[in-house]
């Protein structure tokens, strides 16, 4: 008797796991865990249901490298946002074929060291005096170190670095080294992307003075006001000198990649991908959207589907812009 | 059908208020804040001199003679060595400082106020009762849910990795020193009453002494918590071994993170053997 409902507890479960195989058609998207991915991949994710004929779409959530793994494994279909910086890896993947570059997603975006705008011009509205008045480069941040004061070393100053283990981490590491940052500054490294945002937004909410590394396009500087350390401009011949942290950080390529599976079974959705193109402008646009309204991510990618009609256009067919038109009504 | 299988009703709850309140609630009390993330950073600062000002053959030193005296045999301690100085060869010595003055100071904070706790919670069964929940959720609430609060009191880096690692590891440490003094005889009790000594008196003379295995025990638990709190408190900017391992993981070198990982297995292990051996050695003594 025992093992009659055993058998037939096991036989239910394997006939629903097969069922549940069977029938979805779905398409796998990486989260790595920030907010503008998210709302690329709802973006890609309606046009798959609603054009392409795909059941369902799904996330993967993990963190860069993890992501990346994934793709490479096939585990994810689609990835939205590569930051090429950010992965070491990336560009001998693409050049031993372990994935597929289809489309650049955005390339327009900045990065570097950022500091609240009160700390140069004060804040008369909330009664915050100017406290370092004539800040304006990453090089002028050796005047400034008892500004930004290092609450574990506090004869030091204080520079919050990027998330370890991304590549940019390398490159703001030698940035401060090359500048001689080292004499009266720490290299504060945040541990991971929340610990960083709390920091800097906890820090502008109190109104103290912060100086730390942060990117665009995301809501943390749409919602503050950051300004940028401006540094010696960058030369696209001496593509060293800005590994070495000599000038600024020019845009990062943002890239839409599958993985190579994909790339073989759905030719036609990666040529949607290849065409796919947004920006850091519109991104953050969107991302705003969200902190304002508190739409999710799908409600925001109709509302932006809807805001930007003709980009229907230049991403899909005709017959195929027609049926997203149609699901948006 | 559906409410069947499916809850039939959600009460509309808006967890964004819980996120203003802390807010301004970290604005409002900064000073307050400020002023414990200082003592903090100091006493971390001091410990972290401490280990700084003893050179690494002591450090090697010392383990020898502990594993020798604590276990009787000469070999432990000498394995003890080698391993401790594998972290040195690694070129690991400087981080694991850093990591065993966290470590430290959250196991010396977690002996302030867990030791007082246990013993208050072990002379009353209703403090008892209300405690108990409170510790079984310090221990199960996912770490992740207070680190980033702390983050807005604290900033970031080796203090509130301090208050994170406490809230976690001080609970084993009440509860055994709440369950040591329970568990001395109470005839032994009662013999000490009866002649002369004032509650406090047994307190310090009998059932500390007497409930020390137990409560050493607990010590040796706090310390393996506290150690294996290391690598989440890496992800607040806590620097150390734990850095080293989440480096490693986030740019998948796996060589770089299991060198970290093994650095902290090993310290975990001499710690670990030490502090069991203060506990048989307590045993022994009380037996005798």
């Amino acid at each position: 008797m025992k093992k009659l409902i055993i058998g037939l507890v096991l036989s239910l479960m394997l006939l629903t796991m097969f069922s549940a195989c069977s029938t979805t058609n779905e398409l796998v998207f990486a989260d790595a865990g920030w907010d503008s991915i998210k709302f690329h991949n709802a973006v890609a994710g309606f046009i798959a249901t609603n054009a392409f004929g795909y059941d369902n779409w799904r996330e993967v959530s993990g963190t860069t490298p993890i992501t990346h793994q994934g793709t490479l494994t096939g585990e994810i279909n689609v990835h939205m946002e590569e930051w090429t910086d950010n992965i070491s890896t990336y560009q001998q993947d693409l050049e031993d074929g372990k994935l597929k570059e289809v489309g650049i997603n955005f390339d327009d975006n900045y990065q570097g060291f950022y500091v609240p705008r009160y700390v140069i011009e004060g804040d008369a509205e909330r009664g915050i005096e100017p406290m370092a008045p004539d800040l304006k480069t990453v090089q002028d941040l050796k005047k400034y170190k008892d500004v930004f004061p290092d609450d574990e070393q506090p004869d030091k100053g204080r520079i919050y670095g990027a998330i370890p283990g991304w590549e940019i981490d390398n490159i703001m590491h030698n940035k401060y080294l090359y500048n001689g940052l080292d004499e009266n500054f720490n290299y504060f490294r945040p541990g991971s992307d929340p610990a960083l945002s709390a920091a800097l937004s906890g820090a502008y909410e109190k109104g103290e003075p912060v100086v730390g590394y942060y990117w665009e396009p995301t809501w943390l500087l749409g919602k503050y006001d950051f300004v940028l350390l401006e540094d010696h401009p960058y030369d696209p011949t001496k593509p060293e000198e800005y590994a070495e942290g000599k000038t600024e950080c020019p845009p990062v390529r943002v890239t839409i990649a599958v993985s190579n599976e994909f790339f073989e079974k759905d030719p036609e959705y990666c040529v949607f991908l290849s065409k796919y193109r947004s920006s850091s402008q519109l991104t953050s646009e969107a991302l705003a959207h969200i902190q304002e309204t508190g739409d999710n991510h799908m409600d925001t990618a109709k509302w932006y589907l809807k805001k930007y009609d003709e980009f229907l256009d230049d991403w899909l067919d005709p017959d195929k812009a027609q049926l997203i038109r149609d699901a948006l009504k | 059908m559906n409410w069947f299988f499916n809850f039939p009703f959600k009460i509309p709850f808006d967890v964004t208020v819980i996120d203003e309140v802390v807010r301004d609630f970290s604005i409002k009390y900064d000073a307050f804040f400020s002023g414990i993330k200082r003592l903090l950073n100091g006493m971390i600062l001091i410990v972290q001199k401490g280990l700084n000002y003893i050179p690494w053959w002591v450090f090697i030193l010392v383990v020898i003679i502990l594993g020798w005296k604590l276990s009787g045999k000469l070999r432990n301690g000498i394995i003890y060595a080698c391993f401790l100085s594998l972290i040195g060869f690694f070129g690991l010595w400087d981080l694991m400082l850093e990591t065993l003055s966290i470590v430290v100071t959250s196991v010396l904070i977690s002996i302030i106020i867990g030791f007082p706790i246990g013993i208050i919670i072990s002379k009353s069964e209703r403090i008892n009762r209300i405690v108990r929940p409170i510790l079984d959720m310090m221990q199960t609430m996912p770490v992740f849910v207070y680190l980033i609060p702390a983050l807005l009191f604290f900033g970031l880096g080796k203090a509130p990795a301090v208050i994170a690692t406490t809230i976690y590891a001080v609970v084993p440490l009440i509860r055994l020193t709440n369950h040591g003094i329970r568990q001395v005889d109470k005839e032994v009790v009662e013999a000490s009453i009866a002649f002369g000594s004032t509650g406090f008196q047994t307190l310090y003379k009998v059932q500390i002494p007497q409930a020390l295995p137990t409560i050493m025990t607990g010590l040796n638990q706090t310390l393996m918590m506290a150690m294996s709190m290391v690598v989440t408190c890496s992800m607040i900017g806590a620097s150390g071994l734990g850095m080293e391992v989440l480096i490693g993981v986030n740019r998948l070198e796996m060589g770089r993170g299991l060198v970290a990982g093994t650095a902290v297995v090993i310290i975990a292990i001499i710690l670990d053997r030490i502090t069991q051996g203060f506990v048989r050695a307590e045993e022994v003594s009380n037996n005798v």
